[in-house]
């Protein structure tokens, strides 16, 4: 049996609108958040979960995680469905908000995790192994005795983790973990995430707009919107059905001119180079150098795949979404 | 047990974070203190004019001033989570994560916040209570004290459940609602003043809608051998307990409002 089983959720949300002139009664409109949406999660997967925003990403977390409660549909997390068995089913998850704080704003991070502690229970012994093994994986050591506020982003959400962690649950829900961080704690944290799911076994569920966190972290991607499923496999797959596009930047010794080429490719020029943008299946790469190469002598010239940002922007695009 | 532990260390981590800005606490007690005292002395000057008010002598009435205050502020200093803070808990997305936890939601809003500025105003409805003690020269029994006691504890109870209503309708409309202040803060005003000097409707607000009356008036009026309407001794001991019906009804409805909450966006 799978560890998260999805069936057919749903939820709307009733919104109501500012009061329009001339009417007595508010405008209520409905929104669909989720309609419908099924899917399986093994123990032990890290699995990415995208979409535009207000797709319904951090719905789906929020019913998962016990705090919301949804229209239809069913959802079993370990046996357990989260918003009815509230208190059982939230001591074996750990939640990290990327905008949201856990913790205690002017107290000792120290302070702070011996409350959790106390809040969840944990025996003495473990955790004081676990804070260790944390401390020591997050390089929180130099902070325990400094509060919050006066930590640096990056900091905070290595701190952020280190909270949601400490009661050794067996799913990790993250949303928009590497959020406003910079390149190096990007890299610590997907370190640290790979860590945590291949030594303890941990099943993570990652939100994300960061393509790259995906591409570094999770075998698996879904894709949401509109409240529903839209794809669910590998990424390579998924970015490969919109990866068509290729751009040459090219630079000639002289101030050579382009030869004519043929229509469907755009071309921008940046001083002395030229950027031309050409679909891969129309126009061969190794055809395209050809022709280039007959116009004279060429100094530099790269070939470059599309950024998987502008990928996910033309398949959103593409789905309608 | 175990419940009440978290609550003990939450509160202490609360002080000390509180602790981190000594000017400004120092301060705002200060303020604090300068406001209840404002209210102490328009008592005083009620006395000073009017000597009484009806049956009650001038050291009457800052008994009943003194009761109301260390009541009130008792649970404004301890159950800021509730009577304060839980607007903005339902605004910020902060009860999300308090849904998260293996705790009872009510249990860490109370763990979440406290007030330790209002420790000024309790300290000045104990001197109004000493003060009113003196000049009425109330003879203390144990029975006395138990009252006394209870009536306080209660009345916390009593004071929360109220402010439980304003959150019910927090978790729906995601705003608080004034109305309520009406019989919150209203109530703390008229209150301070024995229920029998006012007319019938008032009377009936305050001990059947929200009863003071019965949870701290009753048993003051025992504590100062003036029985309130006359009524018997053993009744200063079970009124009280209304108060502790009204927050346990209140809870309910909390705990099934709880049912409809539904988180901001994120």
């Amino acid at each position: 049996m799978p560890y998260i089983e999805v069936q057919d959720l749903q939820k709307h949300f009733i919104v109501r609108k500012k009061r329009e002139k001339g009417r007595l009664l508010r405008e209520k409109t409905r929104i669909q958040a989720l309609q419908g949406v099924s899917f399986t999660v093994e123990k032990g997967e890290l699995v990415g979960y995208i979409g535009p925003n207000g797709a319904g990403k951090s719905t789906t977390v929020k019913i998962l995680s016990g705090i919301l409660t949804p229209d239809g549909g069913e959802a079993r997390v370990g046996g357990m469905v989260p918003w009815k068995e509230r208190r059982q089913h939230v001591r074996r998850i750990g939640v990290v908000f990327g905008q949201r704080s856990q913790l205690w704003w002017d107290v000792p991070l120290l302070d702070s995790y011996s409350l959790l502690k106390d809040i969840y229970r944990v025996p003495d012994e473990a955790y004081r192994r676990r804070l260790a093994d944390l401390t020591d994986a997050l390089d929180l050591g130099d902070l325990l005795r400094t509060p919050l506020r006066l930590l640096s982003l990056g900091q905070r959400m290595r701190a952020e983790l280190c909270g949601s962690l400490l009661h050794g649950p067996e799913l990790l829900f993250l949303d928009e973990p590497t959020i406003g961080l910079d390149a190096v704690s990007k890299l610590a944290l997907r370190d640290f995430l790979r860590r945590e799911n291949e030594q303890n076994g941990t099943t993570i569920l990652l939100t994300t707009h960061d393509m790259e966190d995906i591409a570094a972290l999770c075998p698996r991607v879904m894709v949401l919107g509109h409240g529903k499923k839209l794809y669910d496999g590998a990424l390579p797959e998924l970015l490969s059905r919109y990866d068509t596009r290729r751009v040459i930047t090219v630079r000639y010794g002289e101030g050579e001119e382009l030869p004519p080429l043929p229509p469907g490719c755009a071309v921008e020029r940046e001083g002395e180079n030229m950027k031309i943008t050409y679909e891969q299946k129309d126009l061969p790469t190794a055809e395209l150098i050809a022709r280039l190469q007959s116009a004279g002598p060429i100094r530099e010239l790269t070939v470059q795949p599309q950024n998987v940002d502008h990928l996910i922007a033309a398949m959103y695009r593409e789905m309608n979404l | 047990m175990d419940t009440l532990k978290l609550y003990v260390k939450s509160m202490g981590m609360l002080l000390k974070s509180q602790l981190q800005y000594p000017a400004s606490f120092c301060l705002q007690t200060l303020a604090q203190i300068v406001m209840e005292a404002g209210e102490l002395m328009a008592v005083l000057l009620l006395i000073d004019r009017f000597d009484s008010l009806n049956q009650w002598s001038g050291g009457d009435l800052l008994f009943f001033f003194g009761l109301m205050s260390v009541t009130f502020y008792l649970t404004e200093c301890f159950g800021r989570g509730i009577t304060g803070n839980f607007g903005n808990f339902v605004r910020t997305g902060q009860l999300d994560t308090f849904l998260l936890r293996p705790r009872g939601v009510l249990t860490q809003v109370l763990c979440s916040a406290m007030d330790p500025r209002r420790f000024g105003c309790i300290a000045v409805g104990v001197a109004a209570l000493i003060l009113g003690c003196r000049q009425s020269q109330v003879q203390w029994t144990a029975w006395k004290a138990l009252a006394f006691a209870e009536s306080v504890f209660l009345g916390v109870w009593l004071i929360l459940g109220l402010f439980l209503i304003e959150a019910v309708f927090c978790i729906h409309s995601v705003k608080s609602v004034e109305l309520v202040n009406a019989i919150t803060y209203g109530g703390r005003s008229a209150c301070e003043y024995p229920i029998d000097v006012y007319p019938r409707p008032l009377r009936i607000l305050f001990t059947v809608v929200a009863p003071f009356a019965l949870t701290l008036h009753v048993p003051a009026a025992y504590i100062l051998d003036k029985p309130m309407y006359g009524w018997p001794a053993w009744t200063a001991f079970a009124t009280p307990l209304a108060g502790a019906a009204l927050f346990a009804v209140m809870y309910t409805v909390f705990q099934y409002a709880m049912r409809f909450y539904r988180s901001t966006g994120s």
